[in-house]
């Protein structure tokens, strides 16, 4: 039994968060077996660097490198440079290896590696999975473009129009103009107000920014501010001995202050017209708490999906099979698993032959039920069914966790996802315990204390005609 | 509770019996096994039965077979199981607890994760009533027929125009044999189905001889257990309802080129594909070859085939260009191949995405001539590596979970294949030299017998066909759409100033221009989409009527 831990460690999960998450500087390795479904282990270099290794010999031959450094849209705090997290992404596989400008690209190629990375409000995160035999030649890459990037200004400009191109790509779905309406309404300047993307004029002029991205690297790319996580068919030896040897010699930085996110100060209501015909959309939305692995809120947080927005929640229900109003319902957790307080988005999509036929209304009506289900779950202890249903989430929440980790990079991906908040390698025991724990008032207390108007934003969008007026 | 309790013993007692690999008895499923260390058990059950077996006139009744048993409850009529009631149930188990199915033209295969400490429940509360007393309500059917043909007529004619394009493609490749009409059926063929149709055919084909079971376990005990859970599906003791002989499938024949021209609503765009039937699937040795020149000239969603670099990247018509030696479902949102949709005939097929309708019949004759100039040049030792390299890294995606791991055994099992697809990949990949790929290309790949097929915006497919049917000189972009410097002579003539670089660009452009295809004009029809998806018959005569509604 994978689940059953001793309650102590629920104990220690919240003497944990209590502490600040100051890093220890030890240089020896630690070792973690619990939920998680793969032993982790890790050593800890003299410069902060964390570094985790995942042993995963079933997927022969298989090497998950992975780097999530802790910089993204949440620091981009300066005006006028927004999208500089994202913007990085796309320099650092413009690394000049070898002298050459393309150099890390090709390099890549010849060796046969799929690469890829993302950027988040927090994080960006790099990702490529190669052969076990590329080993040596990934990770002298790898370190190379984290320790030392090599760029000139000219491929700045490039990779900036570049990045141009994807936001006009992007802004062909209605999904990007809303969350930036959504996101400039709940945070106005904290680095949460904008999308990873950052706002359009400011990608726009991002080819006069370069002296501003040189010194974004410089502060954020540093080893006390990056996780390594290796997983696949590799050692723990082999993964420490790399990391000594190619990234010991990282200097450690200074790593700024994201500033706090200032008061929602809603109710607010913002609407965004579209000026294609397309089906309407509905968000509500609140500002979460910061993500506290063992805290009650969080736990909260992580069933939250479930209790609105899954086949048997009763706003599933009333959208989707009674009135069928809605195509689509959805609340994404990884918006407010977030250093800061991030949002909780509940979005609707409608029918647009119901919105042709009965205009505001519709939209109206979903938003009420959508209102009315998050308001219910502030007596939610008083349903009938509250111990049954949470017993349920509780349940359907570890397999569905476990479920995450089907591949080497998902493993990598998903621990250190959670394990970058406190740094604490019994992350998943603590975040499962906390789960275990709730109670059907803790949901009381959680939806009473942060489903406020004051921390209301409503967005709705419509197309069309009447969206284009 | 005796009756499973007795197939439990006897199917525990023939899997003992049973080898390890692949293994089936005469009445038992074949089973495939994947070690993994994993608390839950991923489980695919795949039935040998897909939409090929439909009977005449009854097209789409392997789909809503198997979405009926999933959703038409099951259990003693005390005490139905709904399919709300299995959400409900199954949800504490985690989403993946609740099983899913999908049906190809060949097969149909069902999936579900269960928690190794839930295994005992999880069998005894749905797989084993699921298979064992499926009730196939009566109002689920027609909901569920409802909804394939609005799929049909609405959502797939209307909305989803690359779609049309690769269903119809496939249709038309097998026109006039059982895998000429999509898995969702045809409109007429859905309409005729009738709830006793979907027993029968449940009793037809579920039986535990008919299936191949894997598993993310080599624990005997679970193995056992979930095997022993389907002893009770279809007609398992085989008495009433046996199939029909299986009719020997044909393989799809072409005879020249021909081209059909589909006719939707007003997009501003046209796709265009092109396909011929081949011979040989990743069984036969010749595939790999074929593999890595496909590589060499589409890889789909990727920057690295010739189609992709000429088309999208050097002259930016379209998102993407593709070229395949496999069907490929849940195209076009899929980047890799998913399994357990395993075809025993095989096409080549083209694609290329919606480009605007002006440059359609220009980029028809430009993919032609790529495939061509692939076919008569072959590939040369550096392509060649070029491409086995790329091979390899795709394999990284195509092996990259414990779950796609899994499906490509039981698809392993399907095809007889030893070393299996992912197993024996890399080694197939490493051996193949450039001489292999040449003579494969030489073999197999031909554009004397092709099907042509464009979806055009309705108010130009008629243009598109006559400019096919005329076969002339055709561009595309002109040289100010790559914003050339150009200059007025007095006589009004404009002098263009190509840089170096884009010489070469508008050479090949007016190679392309040039180039014929040499269609039968009489062999070139416009269709409306109405026509398709309607009958068994590829293009629905009566449907394709002017005053067809």
């Amino acid at each position: 039994m994978r689940f059953a831990r001793p309650t102590w460690t629920f104990v220690a999960a919240l003497a944990l968060a209590a502490l600040p998450a100051t890093p220890a500087t030890s240089s020896e390795v630690e070792t973690h077996t619990g939920f998680f479904p793969y032993p982790v282990h890790r050593e800890i270099l003299p410069n902060g660097l964390h570094v985790l290794a995942i042993e995963m010999p079933e997927f022969a031959d298989v090497l998950s490198y992975n780097a999530m450094v802790l910089a993204g849209a949440r620091n981009e705090t300066i005006e006028g440079q927004s999208g500089l997290a994202h913007l990085f992404e796309h320099i650092m596989f413009r690394h000049m290896y070898g002298d050459e400008v393309g150099g890390y690209d090709k390099a890549i190629g010849d060796m046969g590696a799929f690469n890829n990375a993302w950027t988040w409000f927090d994080v960006t995160f790099y990702h490529p999975v190669t052969f076990k035999s590329n080993f040596e030649m990934l990770h002298d890459l790898e370190q190379g473009r984290f320790k030392d990037l090599q760029f000139t200004e000219k491929i700045f400009e490039t990779e900036a129009g570049a990045v141009l191109g994807e936001y006009r790509n992007n802004a062909a779905d209605p999904s990007l103009r809303v969350s930036e309406v959504q996101l400039a309404a709940m945070y106005g300047e904290y680095g949460y107000g904008h999308t990873a993307m950052g706002y359009l004029e400011d990608v726009k002029d991002m080819p006069n920014e370069y002296e501003a991205a040189v010194t974004f690297y410089e502060e954020f790319y540093r080893p006390n501010n990056t996780l390594l996580v290796m997983s696949g068919d590799v050692t723990r030896d082999e993964v420490f001995d790399a990391a000594r040897e190619g990234y010991g010699d990282w200097e450690r930085g200074e790593i700024p202050s994201a500033g706090e996110a200032p008061p929602v100060n809603g109710p607010k209501r913002e609407r965004v017209d579209w000026p294609a015909e397309i089906p309407p959309r509905v968000q509500l939305t609140y500002r979460m708490p910061p993500h506290r692995t063992g805290s009650v809120e969080t736990a909260v947080g992580q069933v939250l999906p479930e209790l609105l927005v899954s086949e048997t929640a009763p706003l599933y229900q009333t959208l989707r099979s009674e009135k069928q109003i809605a195509s689509s319902l959805s609340l994404g957790k990884a918006q407010y698993e977030s250093f800061g307080p991030g949002p909780f988005v509940l979005q609707s999509v409608l029918f647009l032959s119901d919105h042709q036929e009965r205009g505001q209304e519709v939209i109206e009506e979903a938003l009420t039920d959508m209102e009315s289900a998050v308001e219910d779950l502030k007596w939610f202890s008083q349903r009938d069914d509250a111990e049954e249903v949470l017993e349920r989430l509780k349940s359907k929440y570890q397999y569905d966790l476990l479920s995450r980790i089907s591949s080497p990079a998902d493993a990598a991906s998903t621990f250190a996802w959670y394990y970058r908040f406190e740094r604490d390698l019994a992350v998943f025991d603590e975040l499962v315990a906390s789960v275990k724990a709730l109670t059907p008032e803790d949901v009381d207390r959680f939806a009473q204390q942060y489903f406020v108007d004051g921390n209301q934003v409503v967005v709705t969008l419509v197309g069309g005609a009447e969206g284009a007026r | 509770m005796t009756v499973p309790e007795f197939r439990h013993v006897v199917a525990l007692f023939l899997l003992i019996l049973a080898p390890a690999a692949f293994g089936q008895t005469a009445d038992g499923p074949q089973v495939v096994t994947l070690d993994s260390s994993s608390p839950l058990i991923e489980v695919r059950i795949m039935v040998k039965a897909g939409s090929m077996h439909d009977p005449v006139g009854k097209e789409g009744l392997a789909s809503i077979t198997a979405d009926a048993l999933l959703e038409g409850g099951f259990g003693p009529s005390d005490a139905i199981v709904t399919k709300e009631e299995l959400a409900r149930r199954t949800s504490a188990w985690g989403g993946a607890a609740n099983p899913s199915v999908s049906a190809g033209k060949e097969t149909t295969t069902f999936s579900m994760v269960i928690p190794r400490d839930v295994l005992d429940r999880y069998v005894t509360e749905v797989l084993r009533p699921l298979f064992a007393s499926p009730r196939f309500d009566a109002d689920e059917i027609a909901r569920l027929k409802n909804e394939a043909s609005t799929y049909l007529t609405s959502a797939l004619r209307y909305t989803q125009t690359e779609m049309v394009g690769l269903e119809a493609l496939d249709n038309y490749v097998f026109g006039g044999t059982p895998r000429g009409h999509a898995v969702s059926g045809t409109v007429q063929g859905v309409t005729a189905i009738e709830a006793a149709d979907v027993r029968g055919f449940f009793n037809a084909h579920y039986r535990p001889a008919n299936m191949i079971v894997g598993m993310s376990t080599t624990d005997e005990t679970v193995i056992d257990t979930v095997v022993g859970a389907l002893a009770g599906s279809g007609n398992a003791r085989g008495a009433l309802n046996e199939p029909e002989t299986p009719q020997p499938l044909p393989a799809p024949a072409i005879e020249g080129r021909e081209a059909v021209v589909v006719k939707v609503a007003d997009s501003g765009a046209t796709g265009v594909h092109f396909a011929h039937p081949l011979p040989v699937d990743r069984r036969d040795e010749d595939f790999w070859p074929l593999w890595v020149a496909n590589v060499h000239l589409g890889t789909h969603r990727d920057s690295h085939g010739v189609l992709y670099k000429q088309i999208r990247e050097e002259r930016g018509y379209n998102y993407g260009d593709y070229s395949y030696v496999e069907h490929f479902p849940y195209r076009p949102y899929a980047l890799f191949p998913p399994f357990n949709f395993p075809r025993t005939e095989n096409y080549f097929s083209v694609w290329i995405r919606p480009v605007s309708s002006d440059h359609a019949h220009h980029l028809l004759k430009a993919a032609v001539y790529e495939y061509e100039r692939m076919i008569a040049e072959g590939l040369t030792e550096e392509q060649v590596e070029a491409s086995k390299n790329k091979a390899r890294v795709l394999y990284l995606n195509y092996a990259e979970t414990a779950s796609r791991l899994l499906a490509a055994k039981v698809d392993d099992a399907y095809f007889g294949m030893e070393p299996g697809y992912l197993e024996g990949y890399l080694d197939r990949i490493d051996a193949i030299t450039t001489e292999q790929v040449n003579a494969a290309i030489r073999r197999y790949m031909s554009t004397d017998d092709l099907k042509i097929l464009l979806v055009a915006e309705g108010s130009r497919a008629g243009d598109l066909a006559q400019s096919i049917r005329e076969d002339g000189v055709v561009y595309g972009k002109q040289p100010a759409d790559y914003r050339l410097e150009s200059t007025e002579l007095d006589d009004g003539t404009t002098l263009w100033e190509v840089p170096e670089n884009r010489l070469e660009t508008l050479r090949l452009d007016a190679v392309w221009a040039h180039h014929r295809l040499d269609v039968d004009p009489d062999r070139v029809r416009v269709v409306p989409v109405r026509a398709l998806f309607e009958s068994r018959d590829f293009i629905d005569e009566e449907a394709a009527q002017p005053d067809a509604r």
